[in-house]
């Protein structure tokens, strides 16, 4: 099912889901930076954007939720799990991030699975929207393959106008998800795509092609082979000399799952709430075990273990890339440490 | 640290106060919604910003304030020898705080800025934290301390839980809330290598982080000396100054 919106249809779709007593979010601008934020009215949301500082993944995953509450009786325990009701629309999403909310599904839904992220994934409506080019100099997403939309969405909003420097107005909106499709036909938002409109979307992806450059100087096929042979090597202890293991390359990263789980007694000591909330392998605590042992106490062992995981374990794991190429590591790093150099520094040394 | 074991069956708490605005004390006053819930597990009996009685009789004691007297280490050892558990509240009494601003300047003339032409009449030492004088079990470190850390510390003294301030750094905090960087503004902060628990309320009002809770467990100190000249083009002698605001008397110092 394909509709062309305008920017103020896409707003009055907002509002008729706020009606409906959906949580809407999406791209808000505060000052010079978008976020995504959930909004109590459309117009309030943003579709042309550069990038929001941080992934829509804490909708879904956020830092801190409560998993159950329990109380300690005479004789008993009693538990009782909580379960999230939230589950949000979320309009104006780039592909790299769509990405990333697909190898988050796969992540949650294999192994057991994730009730609490199933729960809020489960009605969930992701509105994405393809950009003409790379957000910031940071992104590498051409290289990971992260700049065209695979999975994670349920309409794709295409460009029909705008770029250069101009809003744009127009989109082609297209399903791609059952759930898309009765997003489109809510209230049947927007027009029949003409002809036209047709052509002005291939336009967009032809240009969209020619304005994202590589800036691995391999295929990222390549890395995972690249990486076996850089196990030892000195980078990870010369980069790591910058390192203050601080975990923002983790916490501002799409496609981060790790938590960690606490209990929290009340002060009765009788009853309190087990909560998890966000980790990061960066961190110094991160490998450390019952009775002590830190299984990676050097902070180059963490750096290395985060390398891999992006560029090879996930992959071998979930047959698709760690790292959707969004460059938020490298905008997070306040020593500037960044991803790609390192992909092409070891490149080098293999 | 030692684990905390459960004391009395109902603990006798006592707050002290040494060279210091006393403000930890009065966050523990603050703590509305659980205070009276303390009240019910814990028995206050010596608190001279919240009761006139005094008892000597204490399972845990509870310190604020920095040792930056004479008579501060009279005290410290004192409340030492009196209490079964000794904490250390806030930034003055866990680094010494900003009283060592001090230890940094003339000592007759910050004796005759602050006593004028009775400065001779009271004396001072350099400013330094209660455990270089004895033996602290736990510290609650912060300007002012988080009260609900007090409240989490409590807690598990009644459990005989041990107690473990977070190893990570504000920046984990700053992330959870979703705060932009200060350092994408321009500003530069401390907050990579300074313990989190605060909840980054510096960072997230917008104010950079001053490293009032003091270091993590294993601060890359070379890193931040680096990195802040380096890349930030700050004179070493300025990174040195933003250290010691809340961090002179720390192990571990700035190579």
């Amino acid at each position: 099912m394909e509709r062309v919106v305008t920017a103020k249809d896409l707003a009055a779709l907002a509002d008729d889901m706020l009606r409906a007593g959906r949580t809407v979010a999406g791209p808000v601008r505060r000052k010079e930076r978008y976020f995504y934020e959930a909004v109590s009215r459309g117009a309030d949301l943003a579709f042309d954007f550069n990038y929001c500082v941080y992934s829509p993944r804490s909708f879904f995953f956020p830092p801190g939720e409560t998993l159950l509450t329990y109380s300690i009786g005479t004789n008993e325990l009693n538990v009782a799990p909580e379960a999230p009701r939230t589950s949000p629309v979320i309009m104006g999403v780039h592909p790299c991030d769509c990405n990333a909310i697909g190898l988050l599904d796969a992540v949650f839904g294999s192994g057991v699975p994730d009730d609490h992220y199933l729960a809020r994934r489960k009605d969930s409506v992701v509105v994405a929207v393809d950009c003409h080019g790379p957000c910031d100099p940071t992104a590498f997403c051409r290289d990971m393959g992260g700049n065209e939309a695979q999975e994670g969405f349920d309409v794709m909003l295409t460009p029909l106008n705008g770029g250069k420097g101009q809003a744009a107005e127009r989109y082609l909106a297209a399903a791609a998800t059952e759930r898309g499709r009765e997003l489109l036909a809510y209230n049947k938002v927007g027009k029949e795509p003409a002809r036209a409109d047709r052509d002005a979307a291939e336009k967009f992806r032809e240009a969209k092609a020619a304005n994202f450059s590589r800036r691995l100087p391999y295929a990222v096929e390549k890395l995972p082979a690249i990486l076996d042979r850089s196990y030892n090597s000195l980078l990870w202890q010369v980069t790591a000399k910058r390192c203050y293991s601080c975990g923002s390359c983790n916490l501002v990263c799409p496609t981060c799952y790790c938590f960690t789980v606490k209990d929290v007694p009340d002060l009765s000591c009788a009853s309190g709430k087990r909560v998890r909330e966000w980790d990061g392998c960066q961190l110094q605590d991160f490998a450390t075990v019952a009775g002590g042992h830190n299984f990676r106490p050097e902070s180059s062992s963490r750096l290395r273990h985060r390398i891999f995981r992006k560029g090879k374990w996930i992959k071998e794991q979930q047959g698709r890339m760690g790292c959707v190429g969004c460059g938020r590591c490298d905008r997070a790093c306040t020593a500037k440490i960044s991803v790609v150099e390192i992909y092409t520094q070891l490149a080098e040394e293999a | 640290m030692a684990s905390a074991a459960p004391v009395s069956a109902k603990p006798k708490i006592a707050v002290f106060s040494l060279t210091s605005c006393e403000g930890c004390s009065l966050a523990i006053l603050e703590l509305e919604d659980v205070l009276l819930d303390i009240l019910g597990k814990f028995e206050i009996v010596n608190f001279r910003e919240a009761m006139t009685e005094r008892s000597w009789d204490i399972d845990i004691g509870f310190v604020d304030g920095a040792v930056s007297t004479p008579s501060d280490v009279e005290e410290v050892k004192m409340f030492r020898e009196k209490c079964r558990v000794l904490v250390a509240m806030g930034a003055c009494a866990c680094t010494g705080g900003i009283n060592t601003l001090k230890n940094y300047q003339n000592e007759e003339d910050y004796r005759k800025y602050v006593y004028g032409d009775k400065w001779k009449v009271f004396p001072t030492i350099p400013a330094q934290p209660c455990s270089a004088f004895v033996k602290v079990d736990y510290e609650l470190p912060g300007c002012p301390m988080n009260k609900f850390e007090f409240a989490e510390l409590a807690k598990c003294v009644l459990m005989g839980k041990p107690f473990r301030l977070p190893s990570e750094p504000v920046c984990v905090e700053c992330k959870k809330k979703g705060n932009l960087c200060l350092y994408e503004k321009g500003l530069v902060c401390l907050g990579p290598v300074t313990r989190a628990g605060c909840g980054a309320i510096c960072p997230t009002y917008g104010a950079k982080c001053e490293g009032c809770r003091g270091l993590v467990d294993k601060p890359n100190l070379q890193a931040a000396a680096d990195n802040l000249t380096n890349l930030y083009g700050m004179k070493i002698e300025d990174v040195l100054a933003e250290f010691r605001l809340f961090g002179a008397y720390q192990k571990e110092r700035i190579p």
